[in-house]
């Protein structure tokens, strides 16, 4: 048997120590085959991107420019960062990754400003929602009914004031939409898409900071900067709805990210990273202007991100699908979230362990740990015959698409929130039982509230595997090529994998290596942000805990 | 414990309360219920089109027929080559998946170091969420011309570069799950180990494989399940020519093109929508098939999982 060459400090398990030849070959073994896959993947990762962008296709100078005004900083504060000051280096990758993450949603936002509601629908929504949580509030106040009463008096409200009753009573929001005076759009989204935000985003800073006065300058400040872009619009040329999503998406996270380390004072020097590099990207932008270097002759340009596809590659782009994946995910998220994690509450919390109700119980732990198992293509069967075939439903349209991908996740979407609520310490359920609590009251204030950051982190998991679902939306019809975005949940679409496929079809060179490798770019920038969160968000929380 | 707190309720109607709790128990029972459901759909809308299409084409020829050509008024429907097909992809699949997979799990659970696990856990994790779609672009656009670099004669669309895509598709599966199962190898049986004077070669091979072994071949199973289900890597790089296994050049299958079931499938609906046909119907035959398939084995892996939990609680 093996023996130590040297007396260690660690007596066991110390690699490297009690080792011979086999064992040391062993463990390279072992890596080596972690870091293939990975590296293999990796390699095709370097393959989309030098496809995508097409790097040779640039002047060698625009390339100098770019390294020595961009990545030469950048790489020497990153280099900075982790010999001398790695807490400064966590707060610069977060400060990078946070703006190119809020980016992403802002553009989803503006998918769907642009595309799901215009403004006024947006007021309409807004002003009627609040309207019928004015009547429940004032009904409560004024009965003391039975939830039963009280259930059935919501259902009501809200269908008077959101939808109406078809062909007999006008919706409040229909009424709103149809009003002749309305304040100008700008002003509706202000008013109900800013002032909110604005509004939370000063609750926020006045409880960590707690201080009145910070709170009043945060959502003072967020209103004003949007507030701003409306006044100046004729002055900078972005449009105000443009200029409203970039200050409430982008600026307030980044804001109070910026805001919550200057507070906790640790890592300041992080900041320093972003700022750099932006600073250098300006600095290259001039040089590159005035000297007349031509860059490369990227595919994935704005260009592509707008248009739509068309059978000339250089002008094939993948907007109607980009819209159409929004619009899907949004339906996913609505369907599939909170059936999900009534599912994981029922399941942790009520369910009886014996008896009848308790062997089905069993029976539905069972069925879910299986339906996580069952192929996609056979959910796209079960979309196909529910909602085509029984339903009535067009097939390709978007809520067939979204609810079929809905079932698909359902399962994830329960066991992660299974987990995140078994991770609540029992004795907090206990304390609010002592307290008197109901079992919902213990469920909604004491276990939601810790368990909602694990949830959270299953169900970003579980939308980013939505996003990249494939063969469901063959399954259940969704069109090859759909040059016109969808502008209502009944249009036909045509989403992000949908569209790759399609191109993968066409075998044209300049599609396989052009348009092909931006598309899959976006679609993996958009995943690879997805799960970084997630895993980001995971992390973060189970270090606290 | 909702019943003791009644007693407690000062403000208001007892009644109302447990009202509201019998509401959202019922609301959240029917949460976890619609799960049943869904299962119960699957098996149903699988079972009536299948049924229906077993009225029209013989089973004993489905099961048992060589040839499948979907297209023309007169389809030729024998699942064997289409069958024979997803065996090929699954076993190629795991000689990638299974070795590479295990050696990630003894590295991040046995040796790596808390830093070293930080960051590679993390990437294989981001590995298995890459869309099956894009791995299928990979395998088409730069795998199949890396093989043909290699000397191999493999066509545009063959299967041996779909079924390595879906065997590095399936290595985080494998990996995860048996890191965990070797995890939970309680440490005290580390210690014995070396206790005896093993290194840790030995402690690794001996003592923590065979002692999460059945963890280990519940995520091979899960893994292989999904294998088989696995659609649009074989799809975009697999080609649609459905081909019956030929024993005689067992390499000529890898080398060309084939179809599995999953890829006839969505042939089927992608050029027959139009329903009614036997090709349509047939679509949920072979999904009947592959559910069953795919069904018995996460039933397997989970009873297999199951024993191995036992074993240290």
């Amino acid at each position: 048997m093996a023996t130590t060459d040297e007396p260690t400090d660690s007596w066991f398990g110390a690699d490297g120590q009690v080792s011979q030849l086999r064992g040391v070959l062993f463990k390279a073994g072992c890596l080596g085959a972690t870091l293939l896959a990975l590296f293999l993947v990796f390699v095709f990762l370097v393959y989309v991107a030098v496809d995508a962008i097409e790097p040779g296709t640039a002047d060698p100078a625009w390339w100098a420019t770019v390294v020595a005004t961009v990545a030469v900083p950048g790489a020497t504060l990153a280099i900075y960062y982790y010999r001398f000051d790695p807490r400064a280096g966590e707060v610069a990758y977060t400060a990078l990754g946070l703006p190119v993450a809020a980016t992403l949603l802002a553009g989803g936002v503006g998918i769907v400003f642009r595309h799901i509601v215009s403004p006024y629908e947006w007021l309409a929504l807004v002003v009627a929602a609040l309207v019928a949580y004015g009547a429940l509030e004032a009904h409560e106040r004024v009965r003391r009914a039975g939830a039963f009463e009280r259930a059935a008096v919501a259902v009501v409200v809200l269908a008077l004031t959101i939808v109406g009753l078809p062909g007999l009573v006008p919706s409040l929001r229909g009424m709103i939409l149809s009003l002749p005076v309305l304040p100008t759009a700008s002003l509706s989204l202000l008013g109900t898409f800013v002032a909110p935000i604005a509004l939370a985003a000063g609750w926020y800073v006045r409880r960590v900071r707690e201080s009145e006065r910070a709170g009043l300058i945060a959502g003072g400040a967020t209103f004003a900067a949007a507030a701003l872009g409306v006044a100046a619009e004729p002055i900078a040329g972005v449009s105000w709805t443009t200029w409203i999503i970039l200050t409430t998406v982008i600026g307030v996270p980044v804001g109070l990210y910026v805001e919550g380390v200057l507070r906790r004072g640790e890592g300041i020097s992080g900041l320093a990273l972003p700022v750099v590099l932006a600073a250098g990207a300006v600095v290259c932008a001039v040089v590159v202007e005035t000297a007349g270097f031509t860059g490369p002759d990227v595919w994935l340009d704005w260009e592509f991100l707008t248009t739509a596809h068309n059978r000339t590659p250089r002008e094939a782009g993948i907007y109607p699908a980009l819209v159409g994946s929004v619009m899907m995910i949004i339906v996913v998220a609505v369907a599939a979230f909170p059936v999900g994690v009534g599912a994981a509450i029922y399941l942790e919390e009520y369910a009886p362990n014996e008896g009848l109700l308790g062997s089905f119980v069993e029976l539905i732990e069972v069925n879910i740990a299986n339906l996580a198992g069952v192929p996609s293509v056979v959910y796209g069967l079960l979309g196909l015959a529910l909602f085509v075939k029984s339903g009535g439903l067009q097939p390709g349209i978007v809520i067939v698409g979204g609810l079929t991908v809905a079932l698909l996740i359902l399962p994830i979407v329960i066991v992660s929130a299974q987990e995140a609520i078994r991770a609540v310490p029992d004795s907090q359920r206990e304390a609010a039982y002592g307290m008197g609590a109901t079992r919902w009251q213990t469920v909604r204030s004491v276990v939601l509230p810790r368990a909602m950051p694990g949830i959270m982190t299953g169900t970003i998991l579980a939308l980013g595997r939505a996003i990249g679902e494939t063969a469901p939306l063959l399954m259940v019809g969704v069109a090859a090529v759909v040059r016109i975005s969808p502008d209502s949940f009944y249009g036909l679409f045509n989403a992000m994998p949908r569209q790759l496929y399609s191109w993968a079809q066409l075998a044209k060179p300049d599609f396989y290596h052009g348009v092909l490798a931006a598309g899959v770019l976006v679609l993996l920038v958009v995943l690879l942000m997805m799960n970084g969160t997630a895993i980001l968000l995971r992390n973060k929380y189970q270090r606290s805990d | 414990m909702s019943d003791t707190s009644l007693e407690a309720d000062l403000t208001r109607s007892a009644n109302g309360r447990i009202a509201k709790e019998r509401l959202y128990h019922g609301l959240l029972f029917c949460c976890a219920a619609l799960t049943v459901f869904v299962t119960v759909s699957i098996v149903a809308t699988l079972a009536i089109d299948a049924l229906e299409f077993f009225g029209r084409v013989d089973p004993y020829a489905f099961f048992t027929g060589t040839e499948w050509v979907l297209r023309g008024d007169n389809p030729i429907l024998g699942i064997l080559p289409l069958l024979s097909a997803t065996l090929v992809v699954t076993i190629v699949s795991a000689l990638v998946a299974i070795p590479i997979g295990t050696a990630a799990a003894v590295y991040l659970s046995e040796y790596a170091s808390d830093r070293m696990r930080s960051v590679l856990k993390p990437a294989l994790e981001i590995l298995a969420g890459i869309p099956t779609v894009v791995y299928g672009f990979f395998a088409l656009v730069y795998l199949t011309p890396w093989l043909q670099g290699l000397g191999l004669e493999v066509s545009l669309f063959n299967l041996l570069s779909a079924s390595i895509m879906v065997g590095i598709m399936i290595i985080p599966m494998v990996s995860s799950i048996s890191e965990d199962a070797m995890s939970a190898v309680p440490d005290s049986l580390r210690q014995a180990g070396y206790g005896l004077g093993a290194t840790k070669f030995e402690v690794s091979t001996k003592i923590v494989i065979p002692a999460s072994i059945s963890g280990i071949f519940s995520s091979y199973i899960l893994a292989l399940s999904r294998a088989i289900g696995e659609t649009m890597i074989v799809v975009v790089a697999g080609g649609s020519r459905a081909r019956m296994f030929n024993p005689s050049e067992p390499f000529a299958n890898l080398l060309n093109s084939g179809q599995t079931m999953t890829a006839a499938m969505v042939q089927a609906v992608t050029t027959d929508l139009a329903g009614g046909t036997d090709g349509y119907y047939s679509m949920f035959a072979i999904g009947l098939t592959l559910f069953a398939i795919t069904f018995s084995m996460n039933l397997l892996s989970n009873r297999i999982a199951a024993r191995y939990r036992e074993e240290y609680q």
